[in-house]
């Protein structure tokens, strides 16, 4: 067990949780503003890493440079799922709202299958192949942009949050829906909001993830799980502790792969994720 | 014309003449259980056309191939021209559902045998069920060993299976040295760990002593991962010669990439089939997939030995668009075993086929596949198949090994990330 | 109101007659299908026992069902035990497990609870995965050899139609038994009013576990009758999230918290289920995938109470008009 490669893993813990806190940014920023679970997260993501593909395949665009176009229409699409779907289960039972989010994710994943079928795909070739060599540490490309923009989408979204008033409407209306609206703040408007950025920042991570992630229908299945550890290790409701505990998950899965066999990755993840649960639930930031 | 006139009565008995010549040639129901939709969907898609075309060999022809059993396409010769009738289900990767389409197929659609089910757990269950009803199941491409060890009457399967995929890949290293004075060094394994990387790590661990060879370590990563960095860094950590590896798709495509970043260049990656024989593979990874050996059971320059290989997947290439793959390959070559035995049996009965099954005896030079034979042992185990090794030169499979069958030689080490053009 | 009471009673005196008769009309794979609502229906019912009535929504219950499966089978492969012993006996170490699962999960609260509940189930479904001597990843099978009652192993399909259709009522007398019982009340006041019952000295937690070990019991006497029929079970079939989901879903469809809501459910589910794959499976397109989501989202949305809530609905819309208005012989058209 070199230094060298507690480094390594420690880099590519790194880089990778920060995919992570950018999918659990939208779950968290859903469940904080209107308490609903989105178990259909993980389909963002995968609709953001197939539109950057076929975006590539038939435009030759670099993903790069197809990531707005890609955040845009998935903010547009979490939009219209708020308004279609589930707008009409805001104030239902939760089990009503945790059997509507199930139902979607098993339908967009569906639907992904019947139009660009099982084959898994792949980004080849697009502007940011290839690693680099920094301190001594070997570091991929793509992985290295991903990580970076992945900061930087979140950088966004905590700005939108903190320095504009829709975001503070947001914030307002997680905070106390009730009292937002005797301020006037619709909340519907703020839960479609909510929706479209959550779907946004999942499409964003899929962007980003297609220049080195195989995509296929059901790839959501893969990062949903890590993106729900850290919504929980963060605090329900808070894009700050998303950030954080999503690097926190990263580094902790690979180390944890590196010390223990990686076939226990998930199970030291489930175990924080328990532990977390029992004994500080509110998480590291978040309202309890 | 009036419907009692002598006429008439003659018109109509001629049309029931006619329609009872039309019964006689009857139709053949098999019953083909695939995962059409899930994750193997995308094999499941292969295994269907290769056992669609075959059908329709069996019931049309195939011009031109004369070698091929039932070239000229007039159905069951034994059976007075029957044809065949495919009727597909799917099995979602789901035994129980598997179970469940096996009973209906049975039972509603009265089908005289099963052919099916690529994933071994679906295979496992769906087969259970043909053997309470006493109907015969073929399977082509589950490699799970312990298939054939329930003692089963009805089962029949044409594949090899993991516990000799495993020795081909040890033969392979024994010759190397033996013939090309390679030494192959430490050895690790790097398998998946579902069902069927699980028995590919406990078949190595039982065999490499066996064949005198050294495993420093043994990797089970899940296929389900993010990311393969900390995995191939404990690899890196041991330093092997030798990666024996066994990884769907996904995994084999995140590995060799991962191996690339990290700079990790081992002499040789030996694979075992699966992803890395994935079509997706090449044309993903590129230059970067070059040199990785696997094992595998089928490849297509076979077909410059064997013409008939050539001419079955020309046909296969122009009614699909791709060429075959071990997987079906192997569904092709399934089925026409299976047809064979219908045909000798002369009868439907599920207890003709059967016998009619055990008998058969098929010389590899009527075969696509690189085998010796059709031979079932008492388990209903193909004895005569074999695996082959292919190794990735110019962004195509070579086949080099069985070294008689090699279509180039091997290349040995794997060139160093940083030394390759 | 008579006429929906007779109307209730004549129902059940038929589907009890039909339920009796099946066996001998039906073609093996016709009774295998009802084989499977029987078990989806007997998984829904024990799964209701804590989602429905305790208003804890489980989602890792497969858990309970692989650990019952699981310990007869290995009782059975490696000592030759009946699954009979086996059976119970894996329904104790389920009930053994849920104490475990409620130690850490009961504290927590609606989502909390839920998302608890899947990555216990997850961490289970990794033990058996890499657990050497229960198989591993490579699974389990039940020896073939041993056939007949003693060894609850039959080459047709009516045999496994009554135990399933034992077990079933089993559960269902279970659950009768705890409707009706002290329980059954303190679990609808712990759903309903959880603060109310704490004030008056309720403890929440002791009764919540009681229902949840409850449901394990039989949860997994489930899972070791499905090790018998199939013969085969490996951690992917019978310890997954959406098998746990699933057990859930036979109650929502059919109605939550209801006695025969779960077995309507399972009627509809397996129905749905079976018919869209048969008609649109065999062409891979995911057709019978995009049906089944578009159901569950339907009836979460805008059925919550399930075909028994919506049945109960019409019905009392129907009879409202016959008791105001006496001699009429047709309410509203429904």
């Amino acid at each position: 067990m070199t230094a060298e490669l507690l480094l390594q893993t420690l880099a590519s813990g790194v880089l990778i949780g920060l995919i992570y806190a950018l999918v659990a940014i939208g779950l968290t920023m859903i469940f904080g503003v209107m308490d609903v679970v989105n178990f259909a997260h993980g389909e963002f993501l995968m609709l953001g890493m197939y539109s950057s593909f076929w975006l590539f395949s038939l435009y030759a665009l670099d993903p790069l440079l197809t990531l707005p176009l890609t955040v845009l229409m998935l903010f547009a699409f979490g939009t219209l799922l708020y308004r279609l779907v589930i707008r009409r289960i805001i104030n239902a039972p939760m089990l009503s709202q945790i059997f509507t989010t199930f139902g979607i994710m098993i339908l967009l994943r569906g639907v992904a299958q019947f139009l660009w079928k099982p084959d898994f795909r792949t980004i080849e070739n697009s502007a940011v192949s290839g690693s680099v060599q920094w301190l001594g540490l070997q570091l991929g490309r793509p992985q290295l942009v991903a990580g970076v923009g992945a900061i930087a989408v979140t950088a966004a979204v905590y700005l939108f949050l903190h320095r504009t008033r829709v975001g503070a409407a947001l914030e307002a209306t997680a905070a106390d829906k009730e009292a937002a609206r005797l301020m006037g703040i619709d909340s519907n408007r703020m839960f479609s909001l909510a929706w479209g950025i959550g779907a946004a920042c999942a499409g964003a991570a899929g962007g980003l993830l297609s220049t080195f992630f195989p995509i296929f229908p059901d790839v959501g299945a893969t990062f949903i799980l890590l993106a729900f550890v850290v919504v929980n290790l963060g605090g329900f409701g808070s894009v700050t502790g998303a950030f954080w505990a999503g690097i926190l998950v990263g580094v902790i899965e690979v180390v944890g792969g590196l010390l223990l066999g990686p076939q226990y990755k998930t199970a030291i993840v489930l175990v924080l994720f328990l532990g977390v649960l029992m004994f500080r639930p509110q998480g590291l930031m978040g309202k309890a | 014309m009036k419907l009692f006139s002598k006429r008439g009565v003659a018109a109509v008995l001629a049309g029931m003449g006619i329609a009872v010549a039309a019964q006689a040639q009857q139709e053949i129901k098999i019953g083909v259980i695939y995962p059409l939709t899930g994750s193997s969907a995308a094999v499941g898609a292969e295994l269907r056309s290769a056992v669609e075309l075959a059908a329709d060999i069996v019931n049309n022809g195939a011009k031109g191939i004369q070698e091929l059993p039932f070239a000229d396409g007039k159905g069951m010769p034994n059976l007075k021209g029957a044809k065949i009738k495919l009727v597909f289900a799917d099995h979602q990767a789901s035994p129980q559902v598997g179970a469940t389409e096996a009973e209906r197929l049975i039972t509603q659609e009265k089908v005289v045998a099963l052919i099916g089910a690529y994933n071994s757990p679906v295979t496992a269950t769906a087969s259970q069920v043909a053997e309470r009803a006493g109907i015969p199941f073929l399977n082509a491409e589950s490699s799970s060993a312990s298939l054939t060890q329930r003692g089963f009457k009805w089962f029949f399967r044409t594949t090899p299976h993991d516990d000799l995929f495993v020795h081909n890949q040890f033969e392979f290293l024994k010759e190397l040295e033996a013939k090309k004075g390679i030494k192959p060094g430490a050895i690790a394994t790097f398998n998946e760990n579902g069902l069927w990387g699980t028995e590919t790590t406990k078949l190595q661990a039982k065999l490499a002593p066996e064949f005198k060879y050294n495993i420093v370590k043994q990797i089970s990563y899940s296929s389900k991962t993010t990311q393969l960095t900390s995995e191939v860094q404990s690899l890196k950590a041991v330093n092997p010669n030798v990666v024996m590896q066994s990884s769907y798709a996904p995994d084999a495509i995140l590995s060799m990439k991962t191996y690339k970043e990290l700079g990790f260049s081992p002499d040789m990656v030996l694979a075992n089939n699966a992803g890395f024989t994935d079509t997706g593979l090449i044309k993903t990874l590129g230059k970067d997939a070059e040199y990785v050996i696997t094992r595998e059971v089928w490849a297509l320059d076979l077909a410059e030995r064997n013409p008939l290989i050539k001419q079955v997947n020309d046909l296969f290439h122009s009614r699909y668009n791709i060429n075959f793959t071990g997987n079906s390959s192997r569904a092709f070559t399934g089925f026409m075993v299976l047809a064979d035995a219908i045909n000798r049996a002369g009868s439907t009965q599920p207890e003709a086929i059967r016998k009619a099954l055990t008998e058969t005896k098929i010389l590899g030079d009527q075969l696509i596949m690189p085998w010796k034979g059709v031979k079932f042992d008492e388990t209903g185990q193909n004895t005569q198949g074999r695996g082959i090794l292919v190794q990735i030169v110019d962004g195509q499979y070579h086949t080099i090994w069985p070294f008689n069958m090699a279509s180039r030689d091997v290349i040995w080490p794997m060139p160093k990330w940083d030394q390759r053009k | 109101m008579n006429q929906t009471i007779n109307a209730s009673a004549g129902l059940a005196a038929l589907a009890a007659l039909a339920a009796l008769a099946l066996p001998a009309m039906a073609d093996a794979s016709h009774l295998n299908l009802a084989i499977l609502v029987l078990m989806a229906a007997q998984l829904g019912v024990a799964w209701n026992i804590v989602g429905g009535y305790a208003g804890q929504i489980s989602l890792g219950h497969a858990a309970f069902f692989g650990l019952g499966g699981y310990v007869s089978t290995l009782l059975l492969a490696k000592l030759g035990w009946s699954p009979w012993i086996g059976m119970p006996l894996g329904g104790l170490a389920a009930a053994l497990l849920s104490l475990g699962f409620g130690w850490s999960c009961f504290r927590l609260k609606g989502h909390y609870f839920a998302m608890a509940t899947i990555a216990a189930a997850e961490l289970v479904q990794i033990f058996f995965t890499e657990w050497d001597y229960g198989g591993g990843a490579v699974g389990l099978y039940v020896p073939m050899d041993r056939q007949g009652w003693l060894w609850m192993n039959f080459a047709t399909k009516q045999p496994y139609y009554w135990l399933a259709l034992a077990l079933l009522l089993a559960t269902l007398a279970a659950n009768l038994w705890i409707e009706r019982s002290f329980l059954g009340y303190y679990l609808r006041a712990i759903k309903d009013e959880p603060d109310a019952a704490r004030s008056v000295g309720v403890d929440i937690a002791r009764y919540k576990q009681v229902a949840l070990s409850i449901s394990a019991f039989f949860t997994a006497m489930g899972g070791s009758l499905y090790a018998q029929k199939e013969l085969y079970i490996d951690p992917g079939s019978v310890l997954g999230t959406a098998l746990s989901i699933k057990m859930a879903l036979v109650s929502i469809l059919g109605g939550v918290g209801t006695l025969l809501g779960p077995v309507v459910g399972a009627v509809v589910l397996t129905s749905v289920e079976e018919f869209t794959r048969i008609l649109f499976g065999g062409t891979g397109r995911g057709t019978d995938t995009i049906i089944y989501a578009s159901l569950i989202i339907a009836i979460a949305v805008f059925y919550p109470s399930g075909v028994l809530g919506w049945l109960h609905s019409r019905l009392r819309r129907r009879a409202v008009p016959q008791a105001a208005v006496a001699p009429a012989p047709q309410g509203e058209a429904p």
